[in-house]
């Protein structure tokens, strides 16, 4: 009780629970990281009151997990250690868009939903990763380095300016929101580096280690004036990964993705299990879906230059290659994928990958695409010493920037029941990936020590800065290597 | 006291004694000065010293045992690439050991993945032909192509054609850096295996320790070798043109081409670069100062005083060009949409074509820095800030309207508003704003101008480049963040506790404005009486300071 009341006096008695419905809520996500349960729950409402709480944490060295997301499907923030959750989905405010310097400043708890309604009033969008759920947190999913699945910017990284609160409590404004005063200030957010370092660096994939970000800028673009989707139906992943080699560096294309047919099923099936299973039955191996868009002015002419681009390519160089606005044998495709491509999934249903066996793990790592067929070879070796098809592992690669390097998503569809069964063959799979060079950047619970174990320069370098930024260990402990 | 003689033998020992020199004239060809920027001014004149000794390591194990000795016997040193960087990343203590890298100059090329992997001492001239034999490009920032890459990409790493490619420390990819104290740091993909082909971290991103808004100018480690992005070019080749010193590359007309537009006004200028950013066409969109158009054309100094002076501070306010690179990275008919999207543009804001030269003289060859001491003999860029294009569009006449206290020593230019662009498509605005004086006269002005121009962005809330180890931390240290300077004090002496690693930068302009007299009356902050740095560093640094006194003592 005395903990409770200590944080009501922060945040307000109504913003603070030990109820079991609410403390059992936090204690798991949709993951395979085990439970761990939370002493107290929090609401803070603006960033003094986050700074107070890990004050408090710091005084009682009571551990601090940040939430800021409805839903979570990686267990980065379960709290594993207990302690007090902040949940930020409080702090919801659009706080400003600007279509001059196409920017949007967000709190933490602005959902996809939320945001891209907002957008769509100014024919503004935010490039986003595939199809993310309406309910998660976008500030979290940017700072997760979630990858969009737009590969035709040079420069990456939606965050420009924001705000953290360190663990230790201290609030701080980096890159051009640093000034004094900010935002009322001659300054607008625009640059995420600096002040003297890129402290930016460090929040950036800790997973809530290093501190809790309460708003920020983030870059956003014009809509677009008119589009048409490709497709290309690949039996050789080689040969499309040869394609994309060719094509993404000559910048044709907003949208490009890699889905095999029970990533495209589950994401495309109007109904379970019978569009699903028609869908996955009849569509190739491998699907490329490439959105090629007219932009604010002449969009056809854009249109039209991408296109014979295309065209000659595959023409002259990649005759193996169907590409075309409708996928053979699935008429409609291209008016059901845009739609799929450019908002988030509803939040009033099941998130598409878990539409069919109520449950799914996802295994994700970077990597060089020609090396993509290898990995794709390595996880399907595995998956049968587990009784688990081939067949129903959802594959998905996710070009990134000119195909300098993809991300590479591996999806366990499962019912809850077969969960320690998927989860041997997760940590299986990771485990041959890593040993194989799958780049886990993001390594989440158990495959944080398997990931870890090869890195001790950067483990001893992660581990001093995080000893000047919080001390006490109190922010969100136990994950990563801290 | 010189370099104690165990620890030259010791040093000696690693790269041999051909590599290793105190000898007094090569040590000379060390001193900062020559170069141009920031010549001649008082940080340059008080913090700068020859180094006790150079030495030429030839890989990074080198560089971790020459760091190692230099902890064990507390022998600051300072980590140099090509020194373009003025006084900055020049010795600042006495008895200090320069660290040359252009030995590590190993160049690796990953066609296909777009980047190539290039040590210390690999400058942009090579690096940028490498790339457009390959169709692709970088940015050589504004310093020129003689400049270190690795250095650039840690410290500034911008010019116009930065409209498309993102800000260099988006560019930075597997990066391997020995840390103050000797560890190696590898970041990236890097950290994990052998394959240089990533930048983020595993979990938390180490990048963060390489770099702030600019650089830290050698305080916190030494890269030794970087990844970094190259970005897909066109496929046609641009051909060297012209005998040295007009070189150019000649265009291929439908693929690359430079187009200058006069603007009505100011207003149709910034909205025309609005625009251009909204329908996400050209490589590069700059305005175009009228200096420069002096610079470009004059081939001395006296020709550009002629051109120079004819002009007025009327011709100068209602000078309003737009450059703008468009590129056909699909194909000749990108260049063609492209050109008819910034035809639509202009002739909706009254823009109107100047035939253009089909070459390329300066940003995508060489960014012709060497002409910027061609007037005066000295200059610096006493700000350049990337933030918005609302930021960029204000700024300039602000610093104007200061540097007008200050003119002379400053060069009368006739109210130069300085110079903006776009970045990122838009994301970002950059200005900058540069000066120019005589280094052989009275630059006491320059000094309080550089260091007015702090407070005037304190005051007006602006952000800026040159906050960090370029100013003194305690006067923006409490402004910004606030108190960036606390963290960036604790991350040093957590990495760097001994401060052998270029001292005492980052907070050499505190030291810089405590030690010179005629810099106190501008000293409006607080310090903190206790000193931040160890011992060895309190007592040297409080010597040479008496020293420079004394020597100001004997002059009067």
């Amino acid at each position: 009780m005395k903990h409770k009341d200590e944080l009501a006096k922060i945040v307000g008695r109504e913003n603070v629970s030990d109820a079991e419905d609410v403390v059992l809520r936090y204690s798991r996500d949709l993951s395979l990281v085990p439970p761990g349960r939370p002493e107290l729950v929090v609401w803070p409402t603006n960033a003094e009151q986050v700074s107070d709480i890990l004050k408090w944490s710091n005084k009682h060295n009571i551990p601090a997990v940040p939430v800021s997301s409805g839903i979570h499907f990686n267990g980065g923030a379960v709290p594993r250690q207990g302690g007090v959750v902040l949940d930020l989905s409080k702090m919801n405010r659009v706080l400003e868009i600007d279509q001059d310097i196409k920017q949007v400043r967000i709190e933490a708890g602005v959902t996809w939903g939320q945001l891209t309604a907002e957008l769509a009033k100014q024919d503004m969008r935010v490039i986003m990763p595939l199809a993310p759920h309406a309910d998660r947190s976008v500030l979290s999913d940017f700072l997760d380095r979630e990858v969009p699945t737009n590969t035709v910017y040079d420069y990456g990284e939606p965050m420009q300016a924001f705000e953290v609160v360190w663990p230790t409590g201290d609030i701080f404004r980096l890159g051009s929101a640093s000034v004094n005063g900010y935002p009322d200030s001659g300054s607008h957010g625009g640059n995420p580096s600096g002040p003297g370092i890129d402290f930016y660096r460090f929040v950036q994939g800790a997973q809530g280690t290093m501190g809790v970000v309460t708003w920020t800028n983030l870059k956003i673009v014009h809509g677009t004036k008119k589009d048409k989707v490709f497709f290309a139906p690949v039996d050789d992943l080689a040969y499309a990964q040869e394609f994309l080699y060719r094509l993404l560096p000559r910048r044709v294309g907003q949208e490009v993705v890699l889905l095999n047919q029970t990533d495209l099923a589950a994401l495309v099936a109007e109904n379970f299990p019978g569009d699903f299973e028609r869908l996955r039955a009849t569509l190739p191996p491998w699907t490329l879906v490439i959105v090629i868009s007219g932009l604010a002015r002449r969009p056809e002419e854009k249109i039209a230059y991408e296109v014979k681009f295309l065209q000659e390519l595959v023409k002259n160089e990649f005759r193996g290659l169907t590409v075309d606005e409708a996928l053979p044998g699935f008429p409609g495709l291209g008016s059901r994928m845009l739609p799929l491509l450019r908002n988030p999934w509803p939040a009033d249903g099941p998130y598409w990958k878990n539409r069919w066996q109520g449950a799914s793990q996802s295994l994700f790592f970077i990597a060089r695409p020609e090396e993509t067929p290898r990995f794709v070879e390595i996880v399907e070796s595995i998956a049968p010493q587990y009784g688990y098809p081939v067949a129903d592992i959802g594959s998905y690669i996710q070009p990134i920037e000119h195909n300098r390097a993809c991300q590479v998503e591996f999806t366990f569809f499962y019912d809850r029941k077969d969960e320690a069964c998927i989860a041997a063959l997760y940590m299986d799979a990771a485990r041959a990936l890593v040993g194989e060079g799958a780049l886990f950047t993001r390594p989440y619970g158990d495959l944080a020590p398997m990931v870890y174990e090869r890195a001790a320069s950067y483990v001893s370098g992660l581990k001093r800065v995080k000893k000047i930024f919080d001390p006490n260990n109190i922010m969100n402990p136990g994950n990563l290597c801290f | 006291m010189a370099i104690l003689k165990e620890a030259y033998k010791a040093l000696e020992t690693i790269v041999g004694a051909r590599y290793l020199s105190d000898d007094p004239v090569i040590c000379q060809g060390y001193q900062s000065g020559p170069a141009g920027y920031e010549n001649g001014t008082g940080y340059e004149r008080v913090m700068t010293k020859l180094p006790g000794a150079v030495i030429l390591p030839r890989s990074t194990e080198e560089v971790q045992k020459i760091v190692k000795i230099c902890v064990r016997y507390t022998i600051p040193y300072v980590p140099y690439s090509t020194g373009f960087y003025g006084p900055r990343s020049h010795c600042h203590v006495g008895n200090e050991l320069l660290i040359d890298l252009k030995r590590l100059n190993d160049f690796e090329f990953d066609e296909k993945h777009w980047y190539a992997t290039v040590g210390s001492g690999v400058v942009y001239s090579q690096f940028q032909e490498e790339c457009l034999r390959r169709g692709g490009y970088v940015v050589i920032g504004g310093g020129g192509a003689q400049a270190s890459v690795i250095a650039n990409l840690i410290g500034d790493g911008w010019s116009p054609l930065s409209h498309r490619i993102g800000l260099p420390h988006r560019r930075i990819l597997g990066t391997e850096m020995v840390l103050p104290d000797g560890e190696i740091l590898r970041m990236g993909s890097l950290a994990v295996g052998d394959d240089w082909y990533w930048g983020d971290g595993i979990g938390p991103d180490l990048r963060g320790l390489l770099r702030g808004y600019t650089g830290l100018r050698g305080c916190l480690g030494i890269v030794t070798r970087m990844a970094v992005k190259v970005l897909p070019f066109q496929p046609e080749r641009l051909q060297p043109t012209g005998i040295s010193p007009n070189t150019a590359l000649a265009l291929p007309e439908k693929r690359v081409k430079w187009i200058n537009y006069i603007m009505p006004s100011k207003e149709a200028q910034v909205k025309a670069m609005y625009e251009i950013c909204k329908a996400e066409i050209g490589g590069a969109v700059t305005k175009v100062p009228l200096f420069w158009r002096a610079i470009a054309k004059a081939e001395c100094k006296e020709e550009f005083w002629d051109l120079w002076l004819k002009e007025t501070p009327e011709t100068v306010a209602n000078f309003h060009i737009v450059r703008v690179l468009l590129i056909g990275f699909t194909s000749e008919e990108q260049l063609t949409y492209d050109e008819n999207v910034l035809s639509d543009i202009m002739m909706e804001l009254g823009g109107q074509p100047r035939r253009t030269k089909p070459s390329d003289e300066s940003w995508i060859k060489n960014a012709d820095s060497a002409g910027m001491w061609l007037m005066c003999g000295s200059y610096v860029s006493v700000d350049y800030v990337i933030e918005t294009l609302k930021q960029a569009t204000e700024h300039g006449p602000v610093y104007a309207e200061l540097k007008k206290k200050y003119t002379p020593p400053l060069m009368p230019d006739h109210g130069d508003p300085g110079w903006f662009q776009t970045f990122e498509l838009g994301y970002q605005g950059y200005s900058e704003f540069l000066i120019y004086w005589d280094q052989d006269e009275d630059t006491t002005g320059v000094d309080h101008f550089y260091l007015e121009t702090s407070k005037m962005n304190i005051d007006h809330r602006f952000y800026t480049a040159l906050i960090g180890p370029h100013q003194p931390l305690y006067l923006t240290g409490p402004k910004y963040g606030p108190n960036y300077h606390e963290w960036m004090l604790k991350i040093k002496n957590e990495f760097d506790p001994t401060w052998t690693c270029h001292p005492p930068v980052p907070f050499a302009h505190d030291e810089f404005v405590e030690r010179a007299p005629w810099m106190h009356e501008l000293k409006t902050w607080e310090s903190p009486k206790k000193s931040i740095y160890p011992k060895w560093l309190e007592k040297q640094l409080a010597a040479e300071a008496r020293e420079f006194r004394e020597s100001l003592q004997e002059r009067k």
